[in-house]
């Protein structure tokens, strides 16, 4: 009971979390990082000058002040008490100049113990900071003086045998003073820089995203190759960021898995199949060595269609397993001659016959010999049981590699066109003996083979199955491309190479 | 098929090693070769079959390749690393291309996959018995047609047919491959390997003498012509 409760509960909260998910969603990682990525921007962007100008005011503020402390340390050391008590400031006539009322960018005043301002530069002798905000040594205070503001510090300082506090400020407002200028203007002057430097930093990352995830997408397009037909393809691992390779060896894992899977079953219907051969040697030994009765050519047929449906089993399978690469070179014109004697006793033994219309000369393709024969020997076996009896099965041969089977039968039904190279499809599921693996068979084999195989009904009536493979040398003399015309039955094989 | 017709046609020490796990093929098998005038031994795993091979000389092996102790291959290699030529035919369900290059590879002389027909059996070991090192004289019959390959000559209903050298060249390569197709470049290599020179159309002539004859004397096979590629012998 508890572990469903529990996955009733993750579900439930699966459903929340659907239901509550943002109506915008990305497919691609790329969509989801940039989307992101432009929100962190956003914020950054704000954030950032904000920082930026905190930052710059603090450095101006500690620069003035270590300015405003040499000031104030020059003045100190030109201060002096006289026996009367008078306090005399003997200041060289450049530096005076600086907190000359008339220039009016520096001022001072000399605070003594009782607060009151024995010497400024201001007028009237006036305090430039009132004493109550006079507390520490080197605090940096602010006070606003007719239309000048003043911004400095107060120092405490031993003067013989008096303490005296040193009160410096600069005038805020005076033209020479840009520092303050800078850090007022920053937000608007430079601030604005921080977002096309984030929107180019965005960029640059959206490239890096897609050069990233460039191994992702190679291994994409290698799952989409994965089939039924191909289970070893694996996903490749070369060049995958470490993040995603676990991911990616998973997947291989799995694929391990599925295609032990895939063949057990495979070795299973090739088994079954080859479990089969046995048996039906068995009987057919037993009717070939019994006295002939009534029923005997019936059974050997019965044998021949169950053994001819165990061979496609077994071809379908060793096609399935086997990666057929084919290389080696082959030559139609025998490969159907073969077919044609292979062929020939079946047909007789129905009442049918068979027969090879080729062009002159070998037809080299590159094919595996036994494979090709298979699928000739498939579309034949199709036409002779699908063909009525008396008539002829024909196979054309043309230069351009292209081979005909062409039966007399009812034909391929319009709708039945798409299905007929289907596993286990059968035109009349009442016709025993045809499983309807041998057209699938004809057609893994022709895509193996870079071919193609194709069907159309006749004209005359019948059905017409075309096998285009692709000769290595093209045919070269015109007369080897002359279509195939239909004989007459008596002059049998003059004009046509046996 | 009547097998017991066939037996007259062969000396009576054609002794067989039927090698066959199977023990109902395997019986089988033993009364149907035996039926057709062979001897037959059997030995249901490799072990058997070793000391088989050990006291008798056989003229020829039947071998199934999945024995319960040992791959019927083993023993073929064996067979061969002793440099011993006994005709080999392998018998089996293995019917993939890589398998059955496999066994002729190793030395086996033919490879027949099950199931098969039991005249077809009987054809191959005869072929391969008749190859030089087994040359036995003998007659092949079909229907009531019989040739007799020492003298070459046709007897329809017991009957001795008169061919000329060409046309018997010629029936005796259909009649070897009853009910199978025979090309028509066999013939024509055959034939030009026999007399040097033959003409264009030769073949077709001698084909349609020879059909005119059985016609007359009332045989009961029959020529099929298999249009592109050759003929084939076959009971009517």
């Amino acid at each position: 009971m508890e572990p469903r409760s529990r996955s009733t509960q993750y579900a439930a909260w699966g459903i929340y979390l659907q239901r509550f998910r943002p109506s915008f969603r990305f497919k691609s990682i790329i969509g989801r990082i940039i989307f992101l990525h432009v929100i962190a921007v956003g914020i950054i962007c704000i954030l950032m000058p904000l920082l930026l100008y905190w930052l710059l005011a603090r450095e101006t503020d500690s620069l003035q002040r270590v300015a405003l402390r040499e000031h104030a340390d020059m003045l100190a050391g030109n201060l002096k008490q006289n026996p009367k008590g008078d306090w005399t400031l003997d200041l060289p006539q450049n530096v005076k100049a600086l907190y000359s009322d008339t220039y009016g960018r520096y001022a001072y005043a000399i605070v003594d113990d009782t607060g009151h301002a024995v010497l400024s530069s201001l007028r009237d002798n006036a305090l430039i900071f009132s004493p109550a905000s006079d507390q520490s040594s080197a605090s940096a205070q602010q006070e606003t003086h007719g239309d000048a503001v003043l911004s400095g510090i107060s120092v405490s300082k031993q003067i013989g045998d008096k303490t005296v506090s040193i009160q410096v400020a600069e005038n805020l407002r005076h033209r020479d003073v840009i520092i303050d200028d800078i850090v007022a203007n920053f937000m608007q002057r430079v601030g604005w820089i921080t977002l096309p430097i984030l929107m180019t930093l965005l960029v640059i990352d959206i490239l890096i995203f897609r050069r990233v995830l460039r191994p992702l997408m190679r291994a994409s397009r290698e799952a989409r190759r994965i089939g039924p037909s191909r289970t070893d393809v694996r996903l490749p691992t070369s060049g995958m960021p470490s993040e995603v390779l676990i991911l990616v060896q998973a997947v291989n894992q799995a694929f391990d898995r599925l295609e032990q899977g895939f063949r057990a079953q495979r070795e299973f219907a090739a088994d079954a199949a080859h479990e089969l051969r046995t048996p039906l040697a068995i009987l057919r030994a037993r009717v070939d060595t019994s006295p002939e009765t009534s029923i005997s050519e019936a059974v050997r047929k019965d044998i021949e269609r169950m053994s001819r449906v165990v061979n496609q089993l077994l071809d379908m399978a060793e096609l399935d397993t086997s990666v057929m690469e084919p290389c080696e070179e082959t030559d139609l014109q025998s490969v159907c001659a073969d077919v044609v004697e292979y062929i020939a006793p079946l047909a007789l033994r129905e009442g049918k016959e068979i027969a090879l219309c080729s062009c002159e000369g070998p037809v080299h393709v590159k094919g595996n010999r036994v494979m090709l024969f298979r699928a000739l020997r498939n579309l034949a076996e199709n036409a002779i049981s699908h063909s009525t009896e008396g008539s002829t099965v024909e196979i054309v041969l043309e230069a351009d590699g292209t081979i005909s089977v062409l039966d007399k039968g009812p034909g391929i039904r319009e709708e039945d066109r798409e299905f007929i190279f289907r596993r286990f499809w059968r035109g009349d599921r009442r016709q025993f003996g045809s499983v309807g693996l041998g057209l699938s068979i004809v057609e893994r084999i022709a895509e193996a083979h870079a071919g193609t195989i194709s069907v159309r009904n006749r004209p005359e009536g019948g059905a017409h199955f075309s096998l285009r493979l692709s000769p290595i040398r093209p045919a070269s003399a015109a007369s080897n491309l002359q279509p195939y015309k239909a004989q007459s039955p008596q002059d049998g094989q003059s004009g046509y190479k046996p | 098929m009547i097998l017991s017709g066939a037996a007259s046609c062969r000396e009576p020490n054609v002794r067989l090693l039927v090698v066959e796990d199977n023990p109902e093929l395997a019986t089988l098998l033993a009364n149907g070769l035996n039926a057709a005038g062979f001897q037959v031994d059997s030995a249901a795993t490799a072990d058997d079959a070793r000391s088989a091979l050990m006291t008798t000389r056989y003229s020829s092996i039947v071998l199934d390749l999945g024995l319960p102790d040992a791959d019927g291959l083993s023993i073929l290699q064996e067979i061969r690393g002793k440099k011993d030529p006994v005709p080999v035919l392998i018998l089996t369900a293995r019917s993939a291309a890589s398998d059955r290059i496999k066994g002729l590879r190793s030395g086996a002389d033919d490879y027949l996959v099950k199931p098969f027909a039991f005249e077809e059996l009987v054809a191959r070991l005869e072929a391969i018995l008749r190859r030089p090192s087994q040359l036995v004289g003998s007659s092949m019959k079909l229907g009531n047609l019989v040739f007799d390959t020492a003298s070459r000559q046709a007897f329809i209903n017991e009957e001795p047919q008169y061919l000329s050298s060409r046309e018997a060249a010629v029936l005796e390569l259909l009649i070897r491959r009853k009910g199978h197709v025979v090309s028509k470049r066999l013939i024509e290599d055959e034939l030009f390997g026999l007399f040097n020179e033959i003409a264009s159309n030769a073949i077709e002539v001698y084909i349609h003498r020879l059909r005119k004859q059985l016609l007359e004397h009332g045989a009961t096979v029959k020529i099929h012509t298999v249009r592109g590629v050759g003929y084939l012998l076959a009971e009517v």
